[in-house]
């Protein structure tokens, strides 16, 4: 008993020892005791004694207020000698912080002088970490939940391994150097400079919005990116977007390590608000949203008509177009393949996509990019070009040479890009809705396309035998199911109704009454049904197709419904032709285009 | 009882056990004594704190070229005066003794505008209600060349750092 009781002492006892030790005796108190000594044994004068004489081991703070929140920085604890020229040669944490011409020191009589002075600039201003830590692990940010490691020279033990040691290096700093230094021609932040290059000339800003430098939409803003994110996320995103997030749709650029590695530094220096910045800048490039920026950076190409097809194929190339599309052999799986555009689309079209994508398919997830008219001509050229179409020797092989990428292998309209394009593909297999309709339609719908939609028109491709034999390939490979007689309906050729505001007005209380629980209130085809419904209900917003359907086929797809999807046939809810009519008149007024406004490119 | 009747018939191993028991005590009392003294100074030490906020006491005020001789320039932020005669350069206080308001620097020496205390050229009081002279801080000329002022540490009044 006495035996148990007095060992159980000895351990507290020892417990006690072990806390006081860690508490009391401090790395940092050894650190500065040896920097005392070496420092007395150096000086040279009775002054040099002297200054030392009374210097005893204490936490060292320099409190920097100039530099957004107040920051308070304790390196100079363990790093005493770091502004002491005399141990330059020593080794770490006892060694001269180094002089560079390159950071504006100067040296004068033999003596460097220090532009950024540390009691003015502090450390983590400049190399991140964690200013109060008084133990490397914490104060170098080791620790995976500390946000700022040591710029360029730590990594956590939880960033990836393949990564880490490409997240070391002294460019890294210049993300910080940025935060000052805005000057995009400043020799200290080249880095930078070529990270915001790389994010202009590989397109990311089509994507991506930052603020006073572009506004993408698509991506998530990157604002503050280098605020949020540590090195190893940024490389990792940029790498190979989808190790990180399985569900992201940004495509794969395959760059060099040393052009991700100046875009992760572009990013990190990405902070929301530069300490250079007044708030007169911000809100100047905040109303241009950056025009003049932008166009500063993406050096506009001189396009000579002799080699318009060279430099629009150069173009096309170095602008990350294959990021998404498929162009030959290289293939971004995002958007469709434009090895054969010349056969499918004209120039009218192509030139007022690459303006403005929306206006040509209002729905396409294609940003809207800077270039110039020349370029964009250029571009346009070469693209028309492409004439060179794939061998199609049977219905089969021209359904996997053309149609497989949206409609996908089993024909069920899940091709590998199909989860980009609004409206999806259509579901091929649903014979409900292949049955319903005509071999006439079906194979208009492939030579004409369908307008407002990324079904090109086949019919410079595929001649009328071509697309049966496709139709015919898709009816027995998919479709299976034997067709049927199709059953006469009563359908108007014409609106009996004339166009009138009164009309329209009937006709938007019906449709609010009616369609706008899946078509939506804005007619968009996002109504609060439209989460569960596939294929999603129609965008009646889109003019381009709705300028392109005759008033028969509205009529029949309100009056008989569309077998196969979830619009039902109105006839049997009450709806006449008066209605039908009405309702035809609100959706034709609803894409009407402004008096006097453009109507760019074709109706495909 | 019978057990403990049959130990206690043994004499030699009756003050084998009872040398054993006080070692024992002894023991346990040594391992609780040292354990309370270990937090009692622990306690004691954690009073003091060892880094507080706010500007550190001990700061860089710049080349010596920054003051030429004759100099006598207030750092307001600081409240310090630094003097420079010559090569002799020293840094005074500029926190009145009395109740802390900062003095001005006047013809003969430093003059308090709260309550009129007056101060000589070193410090010294002269007149009015400061019961104590200006404190003089300890200043060094750090490795990098930089004069240190150290507001931990009074000097007696009077003693230069000789450039």
């Amino acid at each position: 008993m006495r035996i148990a009781l007095a060992i159980g002492t000895f351990f507290i006892l020892l417990i006690h020892g072990i806390v006081f030790y860690d508490q009391f005796f401090h790395r940092w108190e050894r650190n500065q005791t040896a920097y005392f000594d070496q420092a007395r044994a150096m000086a040279k004068s009775d002054a040099e004694r002297a200054a030392l004489s009374d210097r005893k081991p204490r936490i060292e703070q320099i409190v920097v207020s100039n530099f957004g929140e107040t920051r308070v920085d304790r390196c100079t604890t363990c790093h005493i000698a770091s502004d002491d020229p005399r141990f330059s040669t020593y080794a770490e944490p006892l060694k001269t912080h180094p002089y560079s011409i390159a950071m504006g020191d100067v040296q004068k009589n033999g003596k460097w002088e220090r532009r950024h002075k540390f009691s003015e600039f502090g450390c983590t201003v400049c190399h991140d970490g964690q200013g109060r830590g008084l133990e490397p692990k914490y104060s170098h940010g080791e620790d995976e939940y500390w946000p700022d490691p040591l710029l360029g020279h730590t990594t956590q033990d939880s960033w990836r391994k393949d990564y880490a040691p490409k997240l070391k290096g002294k460019e890294y700093l210049e993300a910080n150097c940025a935060q000052c230094h805005t000057d995009p021609g400043f020799a200290g932040t080249a880095t930078v400079e070529k990270g915001r290059k790389l994010f202009f000339a590989t397109n990311c800003y089509g994507c991506h919005r930052i603020e006073g430098l572009s506004d993408g939409t698509i991506g998530p803003d990157l604002t503050e990116v280098g605020k949020k994110w540590k090195l190893d996320y940024l490389w990792g995103r940029i790498a190979d977007p989808r190790a990180i997030l399985a569900t992201s749709i940004m495509p794969k650029f395959n760059l060099k390590d040393d052009e991700i590695k100046a875009l992760v530094i572009f990013l990190k220096s990405r902070k929301g608000r530069n300490f250079a910045e007044t708030e007169i800048q911000r809100y100047k490039v905040k109303l241009t949203g950056g025009a003049e920026l932008v166009q500063a950076t993406i050096k506009p190409v001189e396009i000579k008509p002799a080699e318009m097809l060279k430099q629009g194929e150069k173009l096309i190339l170095d602008r990350a177009c294959t990021a998404c599309h498929k162009l030959g052999a290289r293939d971004g799986g995002i958007a469709p393949d434009l090895s054969f555009e010349g056969s499918i689309k004209d120039e009218q079209w192509i030139s007022a996509h690459f303006k403005n994508p929306k206006s040509t398919m209002p729905d396409s997830i294609m940003p809207t990019f800077r270039f110039t008219d020349d370029e964009f001509k250029a571009m346009t050229a070469y693209l028309v070009s492409l004439k060179t179409a794939p061998a199609l020797t049977n219905g089969e092989a021209t359904y996997k040479a053309l149609c497989l990428r949206c409609h996908g292998d089993k024909g069920d309209g899940n091709g590998p890009i199909a989860i980009h394009l609004d409206p999806f593909p259509r579901d091929l297999t649903k014979a409900g809705f292949m049955n319903s309709k005509s071999d006439t339609r079906l194979v208009n719908s492939i030579r004409n396309g369908v307008a407002g939609t990324s079904m090109p028109a086949w019919g410079k491709m595929l001649d009328e035998e071509q697309a049966k034999g496709v139709l015919a390939y898709i009816q027995t490979a998919f479709t299976k199911e034997p067709r049927r007689e199709l059953k006469a309906r009563q359908i108007p050729e014409k609106n009996p109704i004339a166009m009138s505001a009164e009309s329209v007005a009937r006709g938007e209380a019906q449709f609010v009454n009616r369609c706008a629980g899946c078509h939506g209130k804005k007619a968009d085809g996002k109504g609060p049904n439209s989460l569960d419904i596939q294929p999603k209900p129609r965008n009646l917003r889109n003019a381009r197709f709705v300028d392109s359907v005759d008033d028969r086929r509205l009529f029949e797809a309100i009056l008989y419904g569309v077998q196969g999807t979830a619009m039902p046939s109105w006839i049997d809810y009450g709806l006449n032709n008066n209605d039908v009519g009405d309702l035809v008149n609100f959706i034709r007024a609803i894409n009407q285009k402004p008096k006097g406004g453009q109507n760019a490119g074709t109706n495909q | 009882m019978a057990v403990n009747l049959k130990r206690s018939s043994g004499t030699g191993a009756s003050t084998e056990q009872i040398q054993r028991r006080r070692m024992l005590g002894w023991l346990t009392g040594l391992g609780l004594f040292g354990s309370g003294i270990l937090s009692a100074v622990s306690n004691f030490v954690f009073i003091k704190p060892r880094a507080t906020y706010g500007q550190p006491q001990r700061f860089s005020i710049g080349k010596p070229d920054d003051f030429p001789p004759g100099t006598r320039a207030t750092l307001g932020a600081r409240s310090l005066c630094v003097v420079r005669e010559g090569n002799k350069i020293a840094a005074l206080s500029t926190t009145c003794t009395h109740l802390g308001c900062i003095v001005g620097v006047s013809d003969t020496g430093f003059a308090c505008p709260c309550h009129g205390s007056r101060f000589d050229q070193d410090g010294t009081v002269t007149g009015g209600p400061a019961p104590r002279p200006l404190p003089w801080y300890k200043l060094t000329l750090a490795p990098n060349g930089e004069l240190e002022v150290d507001k931990d540490i009074e000097i007696t009044p009077g003693s230069y750092l000789s450039l």
